[in-house]
């Protein structure tokens, strides 16, 4: 008989990124992956700013300031500050959950099933909630220092 | 066991960053809320308060301690991503070694700034 | 939808044959269904009226053995435990199972699945071998031991977890929710002792550390297994012997069998006379 190969059916990065009809856990690990890594983007520009622009004095970073003083720099802020606040609580969830905290026991599956983190869904949403909330007070913040 | 210490350092420095890089994002942000509670930030990104501050231990200790775990953490997590991509053996290990030296040397050159800064004796 | 009456639903299958194809494509067909018609009496329809050459897995029909998982619009179901109404349309699609290699049509290739589900050694390891081959006796073991692990073992191997990991469909090398769950079963059955051979198997580069908690493994478990709450449980179980802290349980213990025999109940006497 003729040996045929298997196709390969990979969803690939498209399996990471699209989260179609999948619940609430899904979306913030897509989410978390993706502020991640823009706080490390972020943080190679940060970290070149704080050294190779403060060794050179005064004048050279107060240039600087001046220039990241303007609104869209600001709001490039505000969004990683956004960003850090979300990777950060749901880091924290996440520890939790990853060491089996917040998850509660096995039980029997019996229809309709309920799986651990349905049933530990309101907890997440009051961590989403913490989220926001945190997110408008830097907002406050960056309004009433002045754009 | 390697794999289960590499994980559990990454959620270790994850609880630490989200305590030091909270310290520190408000400090540079939330001058109006910090001066309702009373303490005084004094506009932390201005060149005088940013070289009072650098003299401080305390704060050059943070500064430091903020920018090991955050080095670690990033770097760890963005090793993990490029891993799930499946490269082959030879492969992954160029990628941790180009990471890990990749780390070192930021490290390095970053920290050099503090603790020059801390010996200044500059107005 | 009404009993009696059938309705046209659209069935768009993705066909591939890999002796003509080079790549997939859809073909359409046009199935009656009324209530209580599945997805897999729809295909079975098309397989004994419409188009012969359809290729897909069955085999119980009742949501037991776990051949027919597929993905029926863009969400891995098992095609014998999909009702057609739920979906409230008159067109379906259906595909096979991602991640996992196509053969034919929607049959899909499940040897590295259970490859991968062998490496994790699913039985019951002891240190007594002598017992494992020739038992003697039974092992204790207390209701509240077995509802730790109960959940986890009713695992019917249909690959859906294994589609709906986000982690998977990057990673070929990752062990999978299934393997990863049922390592889990195994490290927490009290009768085991396993755990030492288990752990090196999972604890690599592309193991349990690559999942992430996404959840959709447990979401789209027919079963209801939940394995997301058992790789997490088997996470807490390896941090806590890497770091030290946690007691470590004796494996049970074996139960000898009673020797006191009870008293013989004497046979009763014959109902009908002259049978003697």
């Amino acid at each position: 008989m003729r040996q045929v190969q298997p196709r390969q059916n990979n969803l690939g990065i498209g399996g990471w990124i699209w989260a179609g009809n999948y619940k609430l856990e899904r979306y913030l690990y897509i989410l978390h992956r993706v502020t991640g890594l823009g706080i490390l983007l972020f943080l190679l520009i940060h970290l070149t700013m704080t050294t190779v622009f403060r060794i050179q004095g005064q004048g050279v970073w107060e240039a600087t300031m001046s220039i990241l003083h303007n609104p869209w720099f600001k709001f490039g802020e505000y969004l990683v500050v956004v960003a850090l606040i979300y990777h950060a609580l749901n880091g924290l969830r996440l520890i939790l959950q990853e060491l089996g905290f917040l998850m509660g026991k096995p039980i029997p599956p019996i229809y309709p099933y309920r799986d651990s983190l349905r049933k530990k869904r309101l907890w997440t949403m009051a961590m989403i909630g913490i989220i926001l909330i945190l997110c408008l007070v830097f907002f406050y913040d960056f309004i009433a220092g002045g754009w | 066991m390697r794999n289960t210490y590499l994980w559990f350092i990454q959620l270790v420095t994850g609880a630490l960053i989200a305590v030091l890089a909270g310290i520190h994002t408000v400090w540079m942000h939330l001058d109006a809320i910090l001066s309702f509670f009373g303490v005084d930030a004094k506009d932390a990104t201005k060149w005088h308060s940013m070289i009072e501050r650098s003299r401080e231990v305390m704060w050059a200790g943070i500064y430091i301690a903020l920018l090991a775990v955050v080095l670690y953490h990033a770097l760890n997590g963005l090793r993990n991503i490029i891993l799930e991509l499946t490269p082959s053996a030879k492969t992954e290990r160029i990628v941790t070694w180009s990471i890990v030296a990749f780390g070192i040397i930021v490290f390095i050159w970053s920290v050099y700034v503090p603790i020059t800064l801390l010996s200044t004796q500059e107005a | 939808m009404d009993k009696e009456k059938n309705e046209q639903i659209t069935f768009k299958v993705q066909r591939y044959n890999p002796e003509n194809d080079s790549k997939p494509h859809f073909h359409e067909f046009v199935v009656p269904a009324s209530r209580g018609t599945t997805v897999l009496d729809g295909l079975i329809y098309i397989k004994e009226n419409l188009d012969s050459t359809l290729a897909f897995r069955t085999s119980c029909r009742m949501a037991i053995c776990g051949s027919c998982g597929m993905l029926i619009n863009n969400y891995p179901h098992l095609a014998c435990h999909t009702q057609i109404e739920e979906f409230n349309s008159s067109k379906l699609t259906i595909k096979p199972l991602p991640n996992l290699p196509i053969i034919k049509d929607l049959v899909v290739d499940l040897t590295t699945f259970f490859e991968t589900h062998k490496s994790i050694k699913p039985y019951i390891l002891r240190h007594d071998g002598k017992e494992m081959e020739n038992p003697s006796a039974e092992f204790a073991q207390p209701p509240q031991a077995l509802e730790a692990f109960l959940q986890f073992t009713y695992c019917i191997k249909c690959g859906i977890c294994i589609s709906a990991c986000p982690t998977s469909a990057s990673d070929k090398l990752f062990s999978g929710p299934q393997a990863l769950a049922q390592c889990y079963r195994y490290c927490a059955d009290t009768r085991d002792e396993g755990e030492p051979e288990r752990f090196p198997v999972v604890d690599t580069d592309h193991g349990v550390w690559h999942c992430h908690l996404a959840g959709a493994c447990s979401e789209a478990c027919p079963k209801g297994l939940d394995p997301a709450l058992a790789i997490q449980l088997l996470k807490r179980r390896m941090v806590s012997r890497a770091v030290g802290l946690g007691k470590k349980e004796p494996p049970a213990s074996t139960v000898p069998p009673n020797t006191e025999t009870k008293p013989k109940v004497p046979f009763p006497d014959f109902t009908v006379k002259g049978s003697k």
